[in-house]
C-alpha cells in the first residue's frame, strides 16, 4: 500500500442532529463544481410522504433534474439514503443504503439497495441523506466524520486504482485504530470506462480483520459516480446501540428485533441455509424447475449446473460470521479466501472474494456456458475490483455469445477472439477489457441496447433478431431468471419501474409451479401487492431476504402464505416501535405506494414511463428460435393444442413458433391491461389524476407533469 | 452397516417408510404441502419436477422447504 495524497479543500464543522425516532430530519448536500456543502432541513410533509430511503432519494433527485437532464449532466445527482429503521443492530437485514441516480442505462431513475455499514455511520452522523451533484474537476473523496462532526472534501492523488485496494486503503487512513468505525463507498476503472459500474460499499469483518463489501450493482450509478470524479464517500462513526435511533419505544423494538432475529436462527438452517450457503441453494432449485439461464436465457437447465451450486460453494466459502449488518442473523454475505486469480492483474497472487451469490453464478456461470466455480469465482472478483455490475456483466456477455454463434459478429469484430458459449478466458478477458476502455470489451460495456444499434449500424447485424434474444428492457440488462413460462414474471420484470430487476416482483414460483393466480386479475393483483411491499425494504433501509426467503413454520396455514403475514406484523411493530407513528401492514403498502407512483412519474417526467416503455424481448416471452422450442417441443405443442385448440397436425416448426408467439405477445398486452388498471394508471401506463390524489403526492410540478402527458 | 428401521423422518417427525416410496407419492399422504415445491432429502435438495422419480431410501431425513421466494 503507497502513500496516498489528500489535500483538503473544504471543511465544515456542524452540530450534529439529535435523531429523533429514527430520523435526523436533516440531509446532506455535496455540490462538487462549487464544492460546496450544506444541511438542509426535511420538511414534515416530506418525511410523512415519502417515509426515508428510496422515497428521500427520489424526492431530492426530482426537484435536482429537469425531464432535459442526462446522465452526465452536472444536475445529475446522486443521493444514498438508510430509513428510519436503518441501522437496527440485531435487526435482521437492518443496515441497508438505498441508491439513485438517472441511469446511463436507461435515462430514467436507477434504484439499488446494498449492504454495508455506510447508510447508518451517515445517518448516526446525522443526515437522513446524503445528495452528491456537481462535477469535480480533479478526482474527489468526500469524508463525512460522525465522530468528529466535519464535513470533508478533499482532492486526492496517488490512490489504488481499484476499488478493492481502494476501500482498504481509506478505511485505514481514516481511523487506522478503529477501522470498524469506517465504511467506504468507492466505483472503480471500470465504472470509468462503462455504463454498467457498480458502487462497493465496505464494513469491517472484525472477525477476520479484513475489509468486506457488497454492491450497488444495477443502472451504472458507479458510473455516475465515477464521471463526478469522485472516488470516494466515507462515513465514520462509532458505537452504535438499538439506543441509537432514539426509538419512540425502546421496550417494543428489543421485543420486536429479538423475535425475528430468533425465528431465523432457529428456521434458517432448516429452510435454505443461508447462513452457510447464501443464495447458491437457488442455483439447482433453478435448473430444476427450467428457469436458470443457460446459454443467453435460450435454455433453463443443464446437466452440469450441479458443480456451480449450493453442493460446491458450501464447500468453498469461508467458514464464519458473515452479516452485512451487525448481528444479522441471515448472515447470507459470504466469501472465499486465498483465491488466487489466472488472469489479470492480481494472477498469482492471494485475494478473497466477497461472493458470488446465485445471480452472478447465473449470469457469469450458466447463461456463458461457463459451469466452473473457479472462473465464476474470478469474474466476481474481477467485476468487484474494477466496479461493474455483474448482472449487466453477464446478461450483456451472454447477448455477444449468442451473436458470435449466430455469425452477427465475428473474430473481425472481437479482435480475434472466440466469443462462443463456455469460452472462459475470453469472457474474462473481455471484462478486463471493459475495465481499460479498450478493445471489443468497451463496446461491450457500453450495454446491449447500444451493442444492438452498434452491431447493426456498424457490423450489418439482423436487429430484428437482436432485439428479440437481446435481454434488456427499458435498457436494463435482466436479472438472472428464464420467465417464458410465466406470465406473471414477464410483468415482473417488464413492468418494474427500473427495468428488469427481480426485487419488485418475484413470482415465478407462485406462478408457474403452484398455478396460484391463474386469471389475469390475479397476476394483476400480484404485480400490485408484490412490488408495492417489497418498494417498503427501500423505504426504511432494510434487506427483504428475512421477510419471505425464511418464514415461519405454521406460514404454510394462513390464506395467503406468500404474504406472510407473521412478518407483516412483525415489520409493523418494527415501524411503529421505532418511529411511533402506529402502523398496520396495510399501512405500510399505502407508504409504498405513494412513493411508487411518485417513481412512475419520475419516469414519465424523464420521456419514458409509458406503455410502449414496458416492453420485454420476446426471449422473455417464449421460444424465439426452431431450436429453442423443439427443446420444450412437448410442453409448447401441448399448450398450442390444449389452451388455443388448435390442430398442429401439419404445421412445421418455424409455423409453430410464429403462432405461438402470436399468442403470448397478445397474452403479455392483457397483463398489462390488468396491472394498469389494478394500479390506478390510465392504459397508456401513466397514474390518473385520482390515483396521485388518493395517495397524497399531488404535488403542483407533479400534476404538471400529468397534464403535459394529456393526464388531467 | 445401515440399519434397516422402515421409518424415516419428515420435518422432525418420524414417518413410515415403504419400498418404492417417492417424494411424490409421501407427499401424497401429509396434509397441507400443496405449497411445496422443493424438498431437502438427506441434505440434497430435490424439486418437484423430480419428485415423481425420486426414491427415497429408508432411514432418511427429510425437510419439506416453504415457498420459494426467490432474490
Amino acid at each position: 500500500m503507497g502513500q496516498i495524497n489528500l489535500k483538503e479543500i473544504k471543511s465544515i464543522s456542524y452540530k450534529k442532529a439529535t435523531i429523533k425516532k429514527g430520523y435526523t430530519d436533516q440531509s446532506l448536500h455535496v455540490n462538487l463544481d462549487a464544492s460546496e456543502i450544506t444541511i438542509d432541513p426535511i420538511e414534515e410533509k416530506i418525511k410523512n410522504t415519502f417515509i426515508g430511503g428510496k422515497g428521500y432519494d427520489l424526492w431530492l433527485m426530482w426537484n435536482a433534474v429537469t425531464g432535459d437532464t442526462r446522465w452526465n449532466d452536472p444536475e445529475n445527482t446522486i443521493c444514498i439514503s438508510s430509513g428510519p429503521l436503518g441501522g437496527t443492530p440485531g435487526y435482521p437485514g437492518g443496515g441497508k443504503s438505498i441508491v439513485t441516480s438517472i441511469s446511463p442505462l436507461t435515462g430514467a431513475p436507477i434504484d439499488s439497495n446494498v449492504g454495508g455499514y455506510f447508510g447508518p455511520y451517515k445517518k448516526f452522523s446525522g443526515f437522513d441523506v446524503i445528495q452528491v451533484d456537481g462535477k469535480a474537476k480533479k478526482d474527489t473523496v468526500i469524508f463525512i466524520d460522525g465522530i468528529e462532526n466535519k464535513i470533508k472534501i478533499f482532492e486526492a492523488k496517488d490512490l489504488p486504482i481499484d476499488s478493492y485496494e481502494l476501500s482498504e486503503t481509506l478505511t485505514h487512513h481514516f481511523d487506522k485504530d478503529k477501522p470498524v468505525n469506517v465504511s467506504v463507498v468507492t466505483a472503480g476503472p471500470g465504472a470509468e470506462h462503462t455504463f454498467f459500474g457498480c458502487l462497493n460499499f465496505s464494513w469491517w469483518d472484525a472477525g477476520r480483520k479484513r475489509v468486506r463489501y457488497k454492491q450497488a450493482g444495477r443502472g451504472g450509478i458507479g458510473t455516475v459516480f465515477a464521471d463526478k470524479k469522485v472516488k470516494a464517500i466515507v462515513a465514520r462513526f462509532g458505537a452504535i446501540s438499538m439506543k441509537s435511533n432514539n426509538p419512540a419505544d425502546l421496550d417494543a423494538l428489543k421485543r420486536v428485533t429479538k423475535t425475528h432475529a430468533k425465528e431465523i436462527k432457529e428456521l434458517d438452517p432448516k429452510q435454505n441455509r443461508m447462513s452457510l450457503v447464501g443464495t447458491t441453494h437457488l442455483v439447482p432449485i433453478m435448473n430444476d424447475h427450467d428457469c436458470l439461464p443457460v446459454h443467453n436465457f435460450k435454455f433453463g437447465t443443464h446437466p452440469e449446473s450441479k458443480v456451480i451450486g449450493e453442493e460446491v460453494f458450501e464447500h468453498i466459502f469461508d467458514k464464519g460470521f458473515d452479516g452485512c449488518w451487525r448481528g444479522c442473523t441471515v448472515a447470507c454475505a459470504h466469501g472465499v479466501k486465498d483465491f488466487s486469480p489466472f488472469t489479470g492483474p492480481y494472477r498469482g497472487r492471494k485475494v478473497f472474494v466477497d461472493g458470488p451469490e446465485y445471480e452472478t453464478i447465473a449470469g457469469c456461470g450458466s447463461s456463458l456456458g461457463i459451469f466452473d466455480a473457479h472462473t465464476i469465482l474470478e469474474i466476481n472478483f474481477y467485476c468487484d475490483a474494477y466496479g461493474l455490475d455483474t448482472i449487466s456483466v453477464g446478461t450483456s456477455i451472454a447477448f455477444v455469445m449468442e451473436c458470435f454463434e449466430n455469425n452477427l459478429i465475428t473474430t473481425d469484430h472481437t479482435n480475434g477472439m472466440d466469443l462462443s458459449f463456455g469460452s472462459r478466458f475470453n469472457a474474462l478477458e473481455i471484462i478486463h477489457q471493459m475495465a481499460k476502455g479498450e478493445g471489443f470489451g468497451a463496446i461491450v460495456g457500453k450495454g446491449i441496447r447500444n451493442m444492438k444499434k452498434i452491431f447493426a449500424n456498424d457490423f450489418g447485424a439482423d436487429m430484428a433478431f437482436m432485439q428479440d434474444i437481446g435481454m434488456e428492457s427499458k435498457g436494463l440488462e435482466f436479472s438472472e431468471y428464464i420467465t417464458k413460462e410465466s406470465l406473471a414474471q414477464q410483468g415482473g420484470y417488464g413492468l418494474a419501474l427500473k427495468g428488469p430487476q427481480h426485487d419488485e416482483a418475484w413470482l415465478i414460483f407462485l406462478d408457474m409451479v403452484h398455478n396460484f393466480m391463474p386469471t389475469f386479475e390475479d397476476k394483476a393483483e400480484a404485480l400490485h401487492w408484490f412490488p408495492m411491499f417489497r418498494t417498503w425494504f427501500g423505504l426504511c433501509g432494510l434487506c427483504k431476504l428475512p421477510w419471505n426467503d425464511i418464514v415461519p413454520e405454521d406460514n404454510k396455514n394462513t390464506p395467503e402464505p406468500a404474504k406472510v403475514a407473521k412478518h407483516l406484523g412483525w415489520y409493523a411493530d418494527f415501524f411503529s416501535a421505532v418511529t411511533g407513528r402506529k402502523s398496520s401492514p396495510d399501512d405500510l403498502l399505502a407508504m409504498s405506494e405513494a412513493v411508487y407512483n411518485f417513481q412512475r412519474i419520475f419516469n414519465l417526467k424523464m420521456g419514458y414511463g409509458t406503455r410502449e416503455h414496458d416492453t420485454v424481448p420476446y426471449r422473455a416471452v417464449g421460444p424465439v428460435t426452431v431450436e429453442e422450442y423443439e427443446s420444450r417441443q412437448k410442453r409448447y405443442d401441448d399448450q398450442l393444442k390444449e389452451k388455443y385448440k388448435l390442430d398442429i397436425t401439419r404445421m412445421t416448426s418455424k409455423e409453430k413458433v410464429a403462432i405461438l408467439r402470436q399468442k403470448r405477445e397478445a397474452q403479455y398486452e392483457q397483463l398489462k391491461d390488468a396491472v394498469y388498471e389494478r394500479r390506478g394508471w390510465t392504459q397508456n401506463g401513466i397514474p390518473t389524476v385520482a390515483t396521485v390524489k388518493h395517495l397524497g403526492i399531488d404535488f403542483p410540478e407533479v400534476m404538471e407533469v400529468l397534464k403535459k402527458n394529456g393526464v388531467a | 452397516m445401515v440399519s434397516h428401521n422402515l421409518l424415516i423422518e419428515v420435518d422432525e417427525k418420524q414417518v413410515q417408510w415403504s419400498e418404492n416410496m417417492t417424494i411424490a407419492s409421501l407427499l401424497k399422504t401429509l396434509d397441507n404441502v400443496d405449497s411445496c415445491a422443493v424438498v431437502r432429502l438427506n441434505g440434497r435438495l430435490v424439486s418437484s419436477p423430480k419428485f415423481t422419480e425420486t426414491l427415497i431410501p429408508d432411514n432418511s431425513k427429510i425437510q419439506l422447504l416453504p415457498l420459494v421466494a426467490g432474490g
